[in-house]
């Protein structure tokens, strides 16, 4: 696989302007492109019990123009050049990126540079209204009106106690998105998006000397904020299983079997998205082989872990054939726990599953959005973006014993939490 | 230390520097004395290779009693061959790296596989193999059948699916664009083993298909190997005439419930029957729609999330197939607004008839067709996916050489004239999918009115009379 690593250009720039502010800078003039792409350090881990989704929320409101950028205009001004832009908002982090034609950064900076610099004034209650309705129907989309869409929320309340920032959803509860005032959302820009907490990242058909001019002279004058503090939560141990039954309109029950993991970027996170790949990832995995493929009893099946900062979620999920109870799919996603946490995975299934794993990360790598999202995210996290390129590499020398010892210390039975959602007629 | 850089200008957008033009990337097209065709195009970045195959076996050719068919022929494809079982198949592409997957379409039947580019020559292998050696296990067709059976009990609760499959029962009534790609719960029941072998026979001829390859190859070395590999097989057999599909045009709007009490929103489907992909009027036509319901600053998105708030996104589109496949506007919406939600769409599509489009509004729209363009080629499924396009349509070498000044040559009138010809604002069918006691008095006026079950069973009094 080190075949892989020597092909990707790995000439980085890093450079930090006066306000804090950090820039990554890579050069590929493979097409006439370049990705933009700020993370601020910033996600609905920041927020408060009563006043969730505000992260998001806020997110929406990016988008609503700033001091020289009407409402709606961002998006008009990329598209009408062909460029696309979002946003999007985790547990850590929110981020906004755009791709442009190359010739066009200059218009990428200074929407980005408009918003971060110069946003309050533009900041109204009308806009606030209609990004609320808008995230309500987000909300009724995603969560709501969708079939086991209550599954995930429930697991996080489950999984962590009430003032861990893990506890609610990213999205938020309902009544607190309602509640949410012009008065949060000026002191959650002032505190949050500021030079000093945020990662700029320049991908493309750039000159990275003359890129960073650029950068300084859209960027330079934003003063910095106020030092952020991280979040560093407590999260007591369980102390023993919890459960969780959610009725809903569907008809085919389902399982989810959650733990909570290492935080992203430890030795053991990488051991357990492994372990989750080798379980469940394709259709020679052996959760596919034994419950989907041979018993018949999962109509699907799948396996995870979140890279999150204070601790990620292993998960176990499957679906029940007409006719299988959720007790009994349970019993035999716990059986194949069981086995890999007795004794080591079949090298073989570890080695197809690094394979799989190693060409969806080099297939991701094909997109300059995605590789400018990586830089960002490997600054953010771990002051080193140039670590995102070699990051495949970390599953190289997981043994199988590895994966059992991680099996046997973080997927116990007082460490577990399980979710059914269940047909609400047979309930 | 550096002198004062002078202040940038922020009270306007900043201008432009020097485009750098952009060409689609070189490809070779050939058909091998068999009478399969090969397109083969070097994407040299990373150590990466799609390779796929594509037959005339799209779900189009489905018989009217067996929907279903063309997608499960495909299905089991990979599922046995006389070399490698169910699971060996798998297991072999993924010890390659990659991943093995059969399905169909509309228009075609296909297999793909995504590699590290060390192992094309076994990916072709695997290809070959799996495309003219499948022994369609009959325990393995059961199975699929059984799983597919359960997933159509699943999408019963997906108020999207339910939405798309009222949508499509009414707007192609009587043709086979009607039926779920999936099939039906009866018409999977009679699809046995001689069924699909049948079907496969009589759609996966050589002479029909063609091998697609993009990566980090050389082409002629490619050819050579596809000629060794695919010229030493021989054809799985014939291909049939595509079948012609003509819709009924309704007469009215017609308003089609189905009833989810309780449902948090409302999934709202509004559209009709559209073209072909090979319709001259194609190019405007997609102009027209990324104006209308195509981008995110689009009239319809503008109108319903950002003026209303009563959606997180709307959106319409022209599906491409050789056939005519539907103009769609599609959005999850509030249901108290779900009756408001439509009358603004009709009146979008009123609109864009009605009057010439702004000067600035086709620049913006045409600005971003033609400069996202490269964007959507930069991965090797990407550029895979534009040369599937020549393949499937039947579109010539130089297409994408012409494509962008094209697009770029729309004019208002044009737009205009193909809004006039191509949408029909007083003979749409409307699908609303949520609760029905609520969504019914909103659609007082806007047209005759069914309740269906998720079930797919009609419960008005008021009987359909468009159909």
């Amino acid at each position: 696989m080190s075949s892989h690593a020597t092909n990707l250009n790995l000439d980085l720039q890093r450079h930090t302007l006066d306000n804090g502010l950090q820039v990554v800078l890579h050069r590929d003039a493979s097409l006439p492109l370049v990705a933009v792409n700020l993370w601020y350090h910033v996600g609905s881990k920041n927020e408060r019990p009563g006043r969730t989704g505000f992260a998001h929320l806020f997110e929406h409101m990016l988008f609503q123009g700033s001091a020289n950028v009407g409402t709606n205009e961002h998006f008009r001004y990329i598209q009408q050049v062909g460029g696309v832009a979002n946003g999007s908002t985790w547990y850590d982090r929110t981020n906004y990126y755009e791709t442009v034609p190359a010739h066009h950064l200059d218009l990428a900076l200074w929407l980005e540079s408009d918003r971060m610099g110069f946003f309050l004034p533009a900041l109204t209650q009308e806009n606030l209204d209609t990004q609320r309705d808008v995230v309500m129907n987000e909300r009724r989309q995603r969560v709501e009106n969708q079939p086991y869409g209550g599954a995930g929320e429930r697991i996080n309340d489950l999984l962590y106690p009430p003032g861990h920032p893990y506890h609610w959803p990213v999205i938020g509860y309902m009544e607190d998105i309602a509640a949410a005032t012009l008065e949060d959302a000026r002191a959650f820009f002032s505190s949050y998006y500021t030079p000093n907490n945020a990662v700029l990242s320049v991908v493309g058909d750039i000159q990275p000397e003359d890129a960073l001019e650029r950068i300084e002279s859209w960027f330079g004058e934003i003063p910095p904020g106020p030092p952020v503090s991280p979040v560093v939560p407590v999260a007591t141990p369980l102390g023993g299983e919890r459960r969780g039954m959610i009725p809903d309109d569907v008809s085919l029950p389902r399982v989810y079997i959650a733990f909570r993991a290492p935080a992203y970027g430890q030795r053991e996170w990488y051991t357990a998205d492994l372990l989750a790949a080798v379980l469940a990832g394709g259709k020679s995995s052996p959760l596919y082989r034994d419950l989907v493929y041979g018993r018949q009893i999962a109509q699907d099946v799948g396996a995870s872990v979140g890279p999150q900062e204070c601790g990620g979620t292993f998960m176990l999920v499957a679906t029940a054939r007409p006719g299988v109870s959720a007790a009994a799919l349970e019993e035999a996603l716990l059986g194949h726990l069981a086995a890999v946490a007795a004794a080591p995975p079949d090298p073989a299934d570890l080695e197809r599953a690094r394979n799989r794993m190693l060409t969806d990360y080099y297939s991701g790598l094909q997109r300059l959005d995605t590789l400018a999202d990586l830089f960002s995210q490997f600054a953010t996290y771990f002051d080193d973006p140039a670590a995102g390129l070699a990051e495949a590499e970390r599953y190289l020398d997981v043994t199988p014993r590895e994966l059992m010892e991680y099996a046997a210390t973080w997927c116990t039975e007082p460490q577990r939490v399980v979710v059914s959602v269940v047909p609400r007629k047979a309930s | 230390m550096a002198a004062e850089r002078p202040r940038v200008d922020r009270s306007v957008s900043p201008p432009p520097r020097e485009i750098r033009p952009f060409q689609f990337p070189p490809f070779l097209r050939t058909r091998l004395p068999n009478g399969l065709a090969v397109i083969a195009a070097r994407l040299p970045n990373l150590p990466l290779v799609s390779l796929e195959l594509i037959a005339p076996a799209g779900a189009q050719y489905d018989p009217p009693e067996r929907p279903g068919i063309a997608t499960l022929t495909s299905s089991v494809l990979d599922e046995g061959t006389a070399l490698r079982s169910s699971l060996e198949v798998a297991a072999m592409a993924e010890r390659l790296g990659g991943y093995f997957t059969t399905g169909a379409d509309w228009d075609v039947g296909y297999l793909t596989t995504g590699l590290l580019s060390s192992h094309r020559r076994e990916g072709l292998d695997l290809l070959a193999e799996v495309l003219t050696a499948p022994t369609f296990p009959p325990e393995e067709i059961d199975r699929l059948r059984r799983q597919r059976i359960s997933e159509i009990l699943r999408r019963r609760q997906d108020p999207s699916a339910l939405a798309d499959e009222r949508f499509h029962r009414e707007v192609f009534r009587g043709t086979a664009y009607a039926e779920p790609l999936q099939g039906t719960e009866e018409s999977l029941s009679g699809l046995d083993r001689d069924a699909l072998l049948d079907f496969y026979r009589g759609h996966y001829g050589f002479d029909g298909s063609t091998l697609i390859a993009v990566g980090d190859f050389d082409p002629a070395e490619l050819l050579r190997e596809t000629e060794e590999v695919f010229g030493a097989a021989s054809s799985p057999g014939s291909v049939t005439p595509r079948p012609e599909i003509h819709p009924t045009p309704p007469r009215e709007v017609s308003v089609h419930l189905v009833d989810r009490p309780g449902a948090a929103q409302t999934e709202l489907r509004l559209g009709h029957v559209g073209v072909p992909r090979t319709d001259p009027d194609y190019v405007p036509l997609l102009v027209l729609n990324t104006l209308l319901g195509g981008k995110f600053t689009s009239r319809i998105n503008l109108n319903l999330r950002e003026r209303h708030g009563y959606t997180y996104g709307a959106s319409s589109r022209f599906s491409t197939r050789q056939g005519p496949g539907p103009f769609t506007v599609n959005a999850a919406v509030e249901t108290s607004a779900a009756g408001a939600s439509t009358r603004e769409v009709l009146h979008e599509l009123r609109r864009v008839r009605e009057a010439l489009v702004e000067p600035e509004e086709l620049a913006e729209t045409v600005g971003y067709i033609v400069g996202v363009f490269p964007y959507s080629l930069q991965t090797v499924g990407d550029v895979g996916r534009r040369l599937e396009t020549l393949a499937v349509f039947d579109l010539p070498d130089d297409y994408y050489t012409h494509y962008l000044r094209k697009i770029a040559a729309v004019t208002r009138e044009e737009i205009q004239e193909v809004a006039l010809r191509h949408l029909d604002p007083e003979r749409i069918a409307v699908v609303a999918v949520g609760p029905a006691e609520i969504l019914e008095p909103q659609f007082e006026g806007v047209g005759p009115v069914t309740v269906w079950s998720p079930e797919g069973e009609p419960r008005a009094a008021q009987p359909l009379r468009s159909s």
